[in-house]
């Protein structure tokens, strides 16, 4: 392990700004000195089992975030405290994430398998307006709910807004 | 591989050598590496001639990265304060290595090293012993501290526009190279996928580095002194096959105590940028206060402040009509205009206006019809006469004088007056003049359509939408890692549009890393023909990539060459 390396990963450990997209409505809650403050949950994507954020807080000059829909790409920055808040948003997403597993034996190696993941939030179209009503499950969903499905195009659940 | 003629190719291969080499020194006031790099050859007419320090020099240490050696200088010559030829050895002196054999011209040898001192060369008088050494250590070009600090930003590139564009515009203008000293393919076969690019606070070979990434290429400078790559791909030829032992002096498998990566993550940007939509939403509100005074009111209406919002699927609703008065006045339509607003249009009938128009003549007009009552009189105002008790009906009459000097004089004259006719009940009823019955009228109408002047209120609600890049990823790992086993290097790079490319980049680079810490180190006799980057195979049929090469070259001795490598993983 170089000492490039070392460097590399403590920059990259230390670094003070990430992406992510909102995964939950906002919501208030109170923080340590008992202020209520805006916060929602952010997954920050990269393909990872669990990779959502939970309660961040979004910073207190940026009350329009909280007007932001789920799946909306968002900047966190480090507070002082070593937490992360919602500064703004973000022209970036979160996608898909394109896995490719290798396996290596002695001196060969080979692509064993690969697959997408990583969600895909938008509203549900007509056709699918149409299908997901009662008595399928949903009930009657409004023009402009948003779904979330999964790279394939399946749809994983129905996005709160 | 290094070019070699065919002539050297042959000395090699008979293993009837007589090394010889030269080292060639510039002065850095006279010639800047880049014309010595360009020229054709070190004796070339467009560059100085240089001077020949070979016979000064001794332990002479070899790398692809340093040359370093021994200045035997008893006269003097090479003091940094004092001697003739100082400025040989002077901060920025420009070094070259040549290497050949003795049967050979030196128009057949090859240039090993090109190079320049970076401050001042260590130099000793020792009295006891009386030795006069210098300690000379000589950097490649790949060391210049300025290609990997400075910080550049490029100008702007179009999309479509190749890579390689971009990567020669860096040398030639944060480099100082020419297009003769670049190896490296005018065209890369890779295109920007953005609208705008520019490279923006990244030191040039940073900046040619993620350039050359896109490719699995990584930048060096070869032994001549020219930008070239090594192609990160080991799914390539090799450069030579070693076909027995002979020559192999060593073979080591070194320590390497150290974790491997073992997961390569590449983000880029996707070139295309999605629409990202929101939910059904109020966009945006307007009201309007309206009536008589205004034939038409167009309302803009934006789905943000910054008109950038972009929102489909919008329609109006009206919260509060125009028409919501006691007259209808008009009409209320909405139209998107584009993607970042619509239009609220309110269009008063045309009759309200001239209906107030009209009311208002007549208000006036009106105003101009006298009074008329039912007395015979046709004195607007009915006269009474009472003469005094006493007069019979008699008047005085008096002229009254108008002017300087006329004085009021009595004139004769009569009144008659018809008592029968004027009767004093007839002018103390009641009058209604028709002027203002009219007037009325008139008002009522005006006040009408004034009343029906109101403020109307309207919302628009649609679909926002926003288009945003997506940062997609493409991970190449080992198959079956666990979690907490997983040693993970991120490759973060906009110049790659797909993940297409991501991929081969990330398994590319995997199978880089995997490779990197099976070292091994071979030592065989000299080849001058070998560079970095070259993968060469071995009698067992296994491949080692060369990752650096280094000798001590002594007269009249053919060098052993080390290289220091790693195994070639295959598929």
């Amino acid at each position: 392990m170089s000492i490039r390396k070392i460097i590399d990963w403590a920059i990259q450990d230390q670094r003070s700004e990430m992406k992510g997209n909102i995964a939950s409505p906002f919501y208030q809650y109170q923080d340590a000195v008992g202020s209520w403050v805006w916060a929602c949950d952010v997954d920050l994507g990269g393909g990872e089992e669990n990779s959502v954020l939970r309660s961040v807080p979004v910073a207190s000059n940026n009350r329009d975030v909280v007007y932001a829909e789920q799946g909306k790409g968002v900047t966190l920055s480090r507070m002082g405290s070593g937490k992360w808040a919602i500064t703004g948003l973000s022209k970036t997403l979160n996608s898909t994430v394109h896995m490719i597993f290798v396996s290596f034996v002695d001196d060969i190696f080979q692509i064993i398998s690969s697959r997408m993941v990583g969600d895909i939030i938008r509203p549900l179209s007509y056709g699918e307006l149409g299908t997901l009503v009662a008595p399928y499950g949903y009930g009657v969903l409004p023009y402009g709910m948003q779904g979330k499905f999964d790279p394939d195009g399946n749809l994983i659940e129905i996005v709160e807004s | 591989m290094r070019y070699i003629s065919a002539s050297l190719q042959d000395v090699l291969d008979s293993r009837r050598r007589r090394p010889a080499y030269k080292i060639y020194a510039w002065d850095p006031g006279t010639v800047t590496i880049s014309q010595i790099a360009s020229a054709t050859s070190n004796l070339n007419s467009s560059i100085p001639m240089p001077m020949d320090i070979t016979p000064y020099a001794s332990e002479i240490s070899w790398s692809d990265k340093q040359l370093s050696f021994t200045m035997v200088d008893p006269r003097n010559l090479f003091h940094p304060d004092t001697g003739a030829y100082r400025n040989y050895l002077g901060d920025g002196a420009i070094l070259r290595l040549v290497e050949g054999d003795e049967v050979l011209a030196e128009t057949d040898w090859v240039t090993s090293f090109t190079g320049q001192i970076h401050g001042q060369v260590g130099w000793k008088k020792a009295r006891n012993t009386g030795n006069i050494t210098a300690k000379v250590s000589v950097f490649g070009r790949g060391e210049t501290q300025a290609y990997k600090r400075r910080k550049i930003t490029t100008r702007e590139y179009t999309v479509g526009t190749d890579l390689g564009i971009a990567l020669y515009d860096i040398c030639e203008t944060f480099m100082g190279l020419t297009q003769a000293e670049v190896r490296i393919p005018f065209t890369l076969g890779r295109q920007f996928k953005h609208k705008v690019n520019q490279l923006s606070q990244v030191s040039p070979w940073e900046g040619i580095s993620s350039l050359l990434e896109v490719v699995c290429y990584l930048p060096y400078f070869d032994g001549e002194g020219k930008l070239t790559y090594v192609n990160k791909s080991l799914q390539r030829p090799m450069a030579k096959v070693l076909a027995d032992y002979v020559r192999c002096v060593e073979l080591e498998v070194p320590e390497n105590s150290q974790d491997g990566i073992n997961k390569v993550k590449v983000v880029f940007l996707d070139a295309a940028l999605s629409r990202v939509d929101g939910p059904y939403q109020k966009l945006g509100d307007a009201q309007v206060t309206t009536g008589f005074f205004s034939m038409h009111e167009r309302l803009e209406c934006w789905w943000s402040e910054d008109h950038k919002q972009r929102a489909d699927g919008t329609s109006m609703q009206v919260i509060k009509s125009v028409n919501s008065g006691l007259l209808p006045v008009g009409d209320e339509s909405y139209e998107q205009k584009d993607e970042f607003h619509g239009e609220i249009e309110v269009a008063i009938s045309v009759w309200v206006p001239i209906l107030a128009t009209v009311m208002a003549m007549a208000y006036v007009a009106a105003a101009l019809i006298p009074d008329n009552t039912d007395s015979t009189s046709t004195q607007t105002m009915p006269v009474v006469l009472t003469g005094p008790e006493g007069t019979q009906g008699g008047f005085n009459l008096m002229a009254i004088g108008i002017g300087v000097g006329v004085e009021t004089a009595e004139v004769v004259g009569e009144i008659h007056l018809n008592p029968g006719a004027v009767q004093s009940a007839e002018v103390v009823g009641f009058t209604i003049p028709w002027g203002r019955v009219i007037q009325a009228a008139a008002m009522l109408g005006i006040m009408l359509i004034m009343m029906s002047i109101g403020s109307a209120q309207y919302e628009v609600w649609g679909t926002p939408y926003d288009y945003a890049y997506l940062e997609k990823m493409s991970i190449a790992m080992e198959d079956g890692l666990d979690y907490w086993r997983e040693n993970e290097k991120e490759i973060k790079n906009d110049f790659v549009g797909t993940h297409d490319q991501a991929d081969t980049i990330a398994v590319t680079e995997l199978v880089w890393e995997k490779s990197q810490v099976r070292t091994r180190r071979i030592v065989i006799e000299d080849d001058p023909s070998l560079e970095v980057g070259d993968i060469i195979g071995i009698p067992d049929g296994r491949k080692i990539l060369i990752n650096g090469l280094s000798k001590k070259i002594k007269r009249g001795e053919v060098p052993s060459l080390v290289i220091d490598g790693c195994k070639v993983l295959t598929p």
